[in-house]
């Protein structure tokens, strides 16, 4: 059987709690994360590059033994309001970690009481430290949708919402920027991009886009359940080189005309045995990111890619990965597309050709310089393979 | 809303001040308005961009050849490996996930022991010493890790197992820090005979030179060695703890370890005081000296250090001439004392950053007494956040966080005294603060590195 729990060499990808804090910056909220200690730092240091110029609040509630023994929710509560009445905030999210989750921690009750004294609307997202941050940004974007959104509303003509998009994805080194510009140009307006670049106001109109953008696997929640809620069909993929892009502005255009759901790639069956056929090449990453690199990757002319197909591979958003099959596959590997971090793996005498590609979600602050621009028609996949020497 | 409503909710709002009383409506307090019961970890904390103190992780990674094992859920797993990751020290850590079906089925122990196995099977090197840390959710689950850690003692006798704890919901109890000194420690063994001729100076992060420290300085002129963790490059120098017939720590959070050593290994222990008071370090030196059975410090000699240090802080003194002080409590144990200590010779302290006061209550008082109107801060406090950093005028600053909430570049880069103490000790921090004023550093950049100073980077 598979071991997903220990990991002797690798990282461990973003929580779900962060997902949460990543996901509500902008609108103009505060974030409570109920838990002891360190995931606020472990957020504001690894995990939101933010932090240190844009003021948004975020805190922790410093759950201590006594409190989780008694299971005496009103320490809590009574700090939430103070700070909300110092702090006049628009809404609050109230998330949390694993203690409260395994002492039966009650968000929505809890939510609805801090409600009543404060007079803010406040939304729980009942996180449990024990996934990744896709869940948490997720959950945290639809319970904002659910609460703030006006559901009233309807677009007329094509527009697009992007979902899933967070600095733990995209960074902060111009993507989403990007992203939004490939769309305008290709005469498709941008309604929302949940949430970067967006405030509490702007975003409350989501449902007058009229197709939704899936570009993290993060937004897929949020678009199911605006699917569900307004109809609107959505496309999972990102606007990645231009052969992908191009795919993209016309599957958004088939999802609105024919009113249905297009994903931009075909999909990895084996993605659940970890395996991918020996040599070739193996992308790790978040699973649409992954899966729209590889779809890039393989739509350039063979020669350009040493005539290998592009596979790829992702965390699973509860688990996380088996390292062990994961390591066979990237020994087993011709090129390995990931993080920097995944590296350490390798050994001397595998022939493996490691392209390293940061992911903020994975390694943090540490590479966040050398994350590329890949979102929109500038990105070449090709550049990837520039400095592979595939006789090695 | 109707205004029975909103009048419930001001009812409550003044209803819920009432419990924080010790908190701060806005971001500082007058000092002359606190009590010396005062606490800021009470609510909701906010976390600052400034990582400069040393985590359990960059304490643990001091242990040479060890390797440290974090049993976690994901997301207290995030911050451990991350900061390992940025010491690129990665080959010194491994984790096991704990997940739903772990809290499910109780079946911790199980994993907890597969695991480990498996990591030792799959290291290239076997360490000399894997730390275990355990988290908050094992005490709650009652997971019995201690039959596990003597299961694979006996399997694998050459490793010395040490259980370690990351559980800060424990903290007002059982810090994390101070259980993390002891339970390094716990893997020295008890030697027949301790060594008359060595010392270890237990607790600290940072080594402690004969330039900077008093004490040093004594045991180096009177040939004892010295062992301190910070500074051992193998294990086997580290296991060399056991023989040293003393400890002692200048850290509050050392006092765990060394009261276990005394017990468990039979050495005695001196806590100094890294204050600021003259009489102090003169009784400390004595006291040492007299334990270890060596010449104490001359008289001459301990009038003509402070006879220098008087020179120079009139001489820092009259460079900053009338130039605003910021202090925080990461880079002093006592930063009340030392705000007391520069008033007293004529600084124009403005601020003290603390979040709990350690120090003695008539150095508070006294403190109070003598500028009612220094502001201190509570460096998690929520209304941090909102704080508007910008000032215009030069201050000059101890410390990284005192540094971040003013927004100076103007500051003394140093973290848990970095192995100051003593007259020699004020020396170095006044010249620390002289080179502080002359030139600034980049402030941004400097604070948000994280474990300032870990000789792992």
């Amino acid at each position: 059987m598979s071991d997903y729990q220990t990991h002797v060499f690798t990282c461990t990808y973003t929580a779900d709690v962060s997902g949460v804090c990543s996901a509500m910056y902008e609108l103009g909220g505060m974030t409570i994360l109920h838990d002891p200690s360190g995931c606020n730092s472990t957020y504001s240091t690894h995990d939101e590059p933010r932090w240190y110029e844009e003021k948004s609040l975020m805190f922790i509630s410093g759950l201590d033994e006594m409190t989780a023994v008694f299971g005496d929710d009103q320490v809590l509560i009574d700090d939430v309001v103070h700070a909300a009445g110092d702090l006049n905030p628009g809404f609050i999210t109230l998330c949390g970690g694993a203690m409260p989750h395994i002492i039966a921690f009650d968000y929505k009750g809890v939510a609805h009481l801090i409600e009543q004294e404060t007079g803010l609307p406040v939304i729980p997202v009942p996180t449990d430290g024990l996934k990744s941050y896709i869940s948490g940004v997720g959950k945290a974007l639809t319970a904002w949708i659910k609460r703030f959104a006006n559901r009233e509303e309807r677009g007329e003509g094509l527009s697009v919402n992007l979902l899933g998009v967070t600095p733990l994805d995209f960074s902060i080194n111009g993507n989403v920027e990007s992203m939004r510009r490939e769309f305008e140009e290709a005469g498709i307006p941008v309604n929302c991009c949940a949430a970067m670049g967006e405030d509490f106001e702007s975003l409350s109109h989501i449902y007058k886009g009229t197709v939704n953008v899936v570009v993290s696997s993060a937004g897929r929640r949020p678009a199911r359940y605006m699917e569900r809620m307004a109809g609107i069909p959505r496309v999972e993929g990102i606007p990645m080189g231009r052969n992908m892009s191009h795919k993209l502005m016309d599957a958004v255009r088939t999802a609105y005309e024919e009113h249905r759901n297009v994903i931009l790639y075909e999909e990895n069956e084996d993605h659940d045995r970890w395996t991918v056929p020996q040599g070739q090449i193996l992308i790790i990453g978040e699973e649409i990111f992954a899966q729209t690199l590889a779809a890039a990757i393989n739509t350039l002319e063979p020669e350009k890619r040493y005539g290998l197909t592009a596979y790829a591979l992702w965390p699973d958003v509860d688990e996380g990965f088996p390292e062990r099959e994961l390591i066979q596959a990237m020994r087993q590997a011709g090129i390995v597309i990931a993080d920097p971090l995944y590296k350490v793996v390798l050994r001397e005498k595998d022939r493996t050709v490691f392209v390293p590609f940061p992911h903020e979600a994975y390694s943090g602050r540490i590479y966040r310089k050398e994350i590329p621009l890949f979102a929109g028609s500038e990105f070449k996949p090709e550049i990837l393979f520039q400095h592979v020497n595939m006789n090695k | 809303m109707d205004q029975r409503k909103e009048k419930q909710i001001e009812q409550n709002r003044n209803k819920n001040r009432s419990f924080h009383a010790n908190r701060f409506d806005h971001a500082y307090s007058r000092i002359g308005d606190l009590t010396y019961e005062y606490n800021a970890d009470t609510g909701l904390a906010y976390a600052s961009p400034v990582r400069g103190v040393w985590n359990i992780v960059h304490i643990a990674t001091l242990v040479p050849e060890g390797h440290q094992i974090f049993v976690c859920p994901t997301s207290c797993l995030r911050g451990v490996v991350l900061t390992t990751a940025e010491m690129g020290a990665m080959d010194k850590l491994s984790t096991i996930t704990v997940g739903e079906d772990n809290i499910l089925e109780g079946d911790m122990e199980e994993m907890l022991y597969a695991g480990t196995e498996r990591i030792i099977r799959e290291l290239p090197r076997k360490p000399r010493m894997i730390m275990i840390f355990t988290s908050c959710i094992h005490h709650f689950m009652a997971v019995n890790y201690h039959r596990v850690y003597k299961l694979l003692q006996d399997k694998y006798p050459e490793i010395d197992f040490v259980d370690c704890y990351m559980d800060p919901i424990m903290r007002r109890t059982a810090p994390v820090v101070p259980s993390l000194w002891r339970q390094l420690h716990r893997a020295l063994k008890p030697v027949d005979g301790l060594n008359l001729k060595q010392v270890n100076l237990i607790g600290n992060c940072f080594p402690h030179k004969k330039e900077s420290c008093d004490l040093t300085a004594l045991l180096y002129n009177n040939g004892i060695n010295i062992v301190e963790l910070n500074s051992c490059r193998t294990y086997d120098e580290f296991q060399t703890e056991s023989e040293s017939c003393c400890n002692f720590i200048f850290h509050n959070h050392g006092i765990k370890a060394a009261k276990d050593m005394e017990i468990r290994l039979k050495q005695k222990w001196y806590k100094l005081r890294p204050g600021y008071s003259y009489e102090e370090y003169d009784q400390d030196l004595m006291e040492i000296s007299r334990m270890l059975g060596i010449s104490p410090p001359s008289i001459r000699e301990l009038e003509e250090l402070k006879s220098r240090v008087e020179d120079k802080v009139e001489e820092t003194r009259r460079l900053f001439n009338g130039l605003p002080v910021s202090i925080d409590y990461t880079a002093v144990d006592h930063p009340l004392e030392l705000a007391l200590y520069l008033i007293r010779h004529g600084f124009r302290v403005e601020s003290v950053y603390v979040d709990v006061f350690t120090e003695r209550q008539e150095i508070f008082e006294s403190l109070k007494e003598k500028n009612p109107d220094l502001k201190i801060y509570q460096t998690s406090g929520w209304n941090m956040r909102q704080m508007d950093r910008h000032r215009k005028e030069k201050i000059l600053c101890i410390g990284q966080k005192a540094a971040y909430f003013n927004d100076s570049n103007h500051f003394v880069n140093v973290i848990e005294n970095e192995g100051m103490y003593g007259y020699r000790g004020i020396l170095t921090l006044m010249e620390a603060m002289v080179q502080a004023y002359k030139e600034e550093k980049p402030m941004k950049e400097l604070v948000q590195i994280k474990g300032w100073g870990c000789n792992c980077i």
